[in-house]
């Protein structure tokens, strides 16, 4: 299969691999607005550089599953993930541990959106969602997907795939505010954040969009690091990587997660994640 | 057909009979128009068409080259492999493990191989490289089957194979297959750009992130600079130019990891089996209960992702041929100079470099905030972009029929004189072509139309290798049914009636 082409390609990277063997390589999908990754994070990287000394690299991914794959394969030490990714990858990298999460990431939230046309009038108490459309936000979003998916379950009594007449999953939060504003699905669940933000910026019409349920809270995004980070890097290294993603107080790197701070978390903040994940089925 | 209605001729009968099953494959499939009011997104949408920002988009240029080097990294890569097997291509076995691989969309190969390799250039190159080796190879067989005996016969007795082979077969079909690899790298343009939908560092990283986050600004931008890049291949793509962009395109891959032989081990030893046989090291392991799992697990994903996935599939793509047919036959007669006119024919072969450009992802995208998150915007984008295709290739035989006297320059004339000529390579081209909307179903799973793709993509999204494996084997049995099927048709065909009564 193309074996000059794959023998070339090999010499090349065993040369790059061996120039770069002690970079420290992080990626990071915020939850809102994915547009010029690299140029906000490498200021991110660039902060870390200076906080730890050594040379450190930012990899833009386009989904959750990439960065866990990513996270998996050891070709990222550290990443930012979204509450199920991070189980996701905590379980197949045994030793990793999320050692940061973002203040707001304590108590995070999913909003369930309707179109006016649904009828559904907003309550404290969870809607009739028997025999509408909905929309649910990417396949391995925490607030998108899993914890809707969750709180649909534990409130109608039956699945999600019994309660409406169609699922759909929009693949981002702001599609799911765009499909349920053009009326394409009466009803949507998504990040509280960015739901928010599209109020603020104006983009969405909040006469024909409302929220209808929040959900209760939960833990969300976190950083997770590798096992092994000490021997590559240093002792005591994850304990300054984890000190510096505290201490990152400059507005402009934080508005690119976007978070207000960092805050301690470890891997038990993200246990009721990994059992509701287990109750819906989407982990085994 | 029984006598008395002999005066439908062969392509009548194929035709009628095409859109006898598309129809029964429409009224099956979901083709609900539900859409209150897209009007305030789509206003947002045209706004962003019409003041596109060049600017908005990060390391654009590099990006931009990056699509054309994996695109030509990946058709050289085909060729090194594909060509060679064109010639034991006649081995049923060759002919059906190439079917196997062209079957799988190229992002299903990158999302394995992005399992193996990482997120490295080789997972892009390896992804076009792979499933176009095995389309050279089949195409390359069917032109070399064309090259004249003749030639061969004539040649002194004590002629080397290789002269025979060089002299004889290959010079006679040297034309048509340059053109076909040109043809093949404007698709691999377009495969390149769409791997970028899942990381790859090309055109289509940015374009997914900015329509799916409605940066339309941004998406329209990139959008006319991938049209532009497509339409004007002719220009930077000089043939004395390859091998300088082929160091350049080698020189200038991004960074990437060494290849890591335990993670290729763990992707063939682990991931890939269910989940009752992980965890299992010798065959003593395997008791009863875990193969009762299995045969669960199994079971489950067959009937409930497996069989509903690749019925969705069939309607999809078998209503999609049928629009495609009559897109493909509308758009080829309104951009023949001598029907139209000169200005509408450039007017319409402008449109079709445009349906044929943008990727089918982005139309769907656009009919789905129109009309509703059911079947139909897939069946829409796939007829426009393969319709479009397939015109654009008629065409440039339509072009060169020579009028007869009779021509009057209306549509009568031209359905009585040039549709005849060129119709039999129409319908050739169109289920040629079937294949390609079969694999590109799988891109409207990731949209959420419930496709074998979708199950496949929500099996690498939930880390779930193993089912993700077993659907893609579904595909492929699909697809090589469906291309049994289509060469039974093809040859009766061939031998009744190619030419039109």
């Amino acid at each position: 299969m193309g074996l000059f082409k794959m023998a070339a390609l090999v010499a090349l990277s065993s040369i790059s691999s061996s120039v770069f063997a002690a970079v420290f390589t992080f990626t990071a999908i915020p939850d809102e607005n994915e547009s010029q990754l690299r140029t906000r994070f490498e200021k991110v990287a660039f902060y870390l550089e200076k906080e730890l000394g050594v040379e450190v690299k930012y990899v833009p991914v386009k989904s959750y599953s990439a960065a866990v794959t990513a996270f998996r394969n050891n070709q990222v030490q550290l990443a930012w993930f979204g509450g199920l990714s991070g189980v996701q990858a905590r379980r197949l990298v045994p030793g990793s541990e999320a050692i940061a999460q973002g203040n707001e990431d304590q108590f995070f939230q999913s909003y369930f959106i309707a179109h006016h046309s649904a009828q559904i009038i907003p309550s404290d108490n969870f809607p009739n969602l028997n025999g509408v459309t909905f929309t649910f936000g990417s396949k391995g979003s925490t607030s998108g997907r899993l914890m809707p998916e969750f709180f649909i379950e534990r409130n109608l009594g039956k699945k999600a795939k019994d309660v409406f007449k169609r699922i759909g999953f929009s693949g981002d939060h702001s599609r799911t505010i765009a499909q349920v504003e053009s009326g394409a699905y009466q009803v949507g669940a998504l990040n509280y954040k960015v739901w928010e933000t599209a109020v603020e910026n104006g983009t969405v019409d909040v006469n024909k969009v409302k929220v209808i349920w929040q959900s209760p809270t939960y833990p969300d995004y976190q950083w997770t690091v590798r096992e092994g980070v000490d021997n590559t890097f240093g002792d005591g290294f994850k304990e300054r990587l984890t000190q510096a993603l505290l201490d990152m107080d400059d507005p402009e790197l934080l508005a690119s997660f976007p978070r207000k701070s960092f805050v301690p978390a470890d891997n038990l903040d993200y246990e009721p994640i990994e059992n509701v994940a287990k109750a819906i089925g989407l982990i085994d | 057909m029984p006598k008395s209605i002999s005066f439908v001729g062969h392509w009548q009968k194929v035709t009628l009979i095409l859109w006898a099953i598309a129809l029964v494959c429409f009224l099956f499939s979901d083709t609900e128009i539900i859409s209150l009011d897209p009007w305030s997104e789509l206003q947002r949408m045209i706004q962003g068409l019409m003041t596109p920002d060049f600017f908005a988009t990060e390391y654009l240029l590099e990006a931009l080259w990056q699509t054309i080097s994996f695109a030509l990294l990946g058709v050289l890569g085909g060729l090194i492999w594909g060509a060679p097997l064109a010639l034991l291509y006649s081995n049923r076995f060759i002919a059906a493990g190439c079917a196997v691989i062209r079957s799988i969309h190229e992002i299903f190969w990158a999302l394995i191989f992005l399992q193996i390799f990482g997120l490295s250039p080789l997972t892009g190159i390896l992804a076009i490289a792979l499933p176009y080796g095995a389309t050279f190879a089949r195409v390359f067989f069917d032109i070399l089957l064309q090259s004249p005996q003749s030639t061969v016969e004539t040649l002194p007795a004590r002629t080397d194979r290789v002269s025979r082979y060089f002299y004889g077969k290959i010079s006679h079909v040297m034309v048509p297959i340059l053109a076909y690899i040109r043809y093949r790298f404007e698709c691999a343009l377009r495969s390149s750009a769409v791997l970028g939908f899942i990381g790859m560092p090309t055109l289509g990283f940015y374009l997914e992130t900015a329509f799916r986050q409605g940066h339309y600004h941004e998406g329209a931008a990139l959008l006319i600079l991938f049209i532009a890049l497509i339409g004007s291949i002719t220009f930077w793509c000089r043939p004395r130019l390859i091998i300088i962009y082929l160091v350049l395109a080698l020189f200038t891959l991004p960074s990437m990891h060494s290849i890591d032989a335990s993670l290729v081990w763990r992707f063939l030893s682990q991931d890939i089996l269910p989940p009752a046989l992980q965890g299992v090291t010798d065959l003593s392991q395997l008791d009863l209960s875990r193969i009762n799992e299995l045969i669960n697990w199994g079971k489950s994903v067959f009937f409930e992702q497996a069989i509903p996935g690749m019925l969705v599939t069939l309607l999809l793509a078998l209503s999609a041929l049928a629009m495609s047919h009559l897109v493909s036959v509308t758009l080829s007669a309104f951009a023949f100079k001598r029907l139209t006119g000169k200005f509408f024919s450039v007017v319409i072969r402008l449109l079709l470099l445009i349906l044929r450009s943008i990727p089918e992802y982005i139309f769907a995208f656009i009919f789905m905030l129109l009309l509703g998150p059911s079947m139909l915007p897939a069946m829409l984008a796939l007829a426009l972009h393969n319709g479009a295709l397939i015109a654009f290739l008629t065409i440039k035989q339509s072009d060169n029929v020579v009028n007869s006297s009779v021509y009057n320059g209306r549509i009568d004339g031209y359905c009585y004189d040039v549709l005849p000529k060129i119709y039999p390579n129409l319908m050739g081209l169109l289920f040629y072509r079937f294949e390609v909307i079969l694999r590109e179903t799988a891109i409207f799973g990731m949209l959420g139309v419930a496709t074998l793709g979708f199950y496949i993509d929500s099996g690498f999204s939930e880390i779930r290798y193993s089912t993700a494996l077993l659907l893609m084997a579904c595909t492929a049995l699909l697809n090589i049914l469906v291309d049994m099927i289509s060469r039974q048709l093809l040859r009766q065909n061939t031998q009744t009636a190619l030419a039109c009564r």
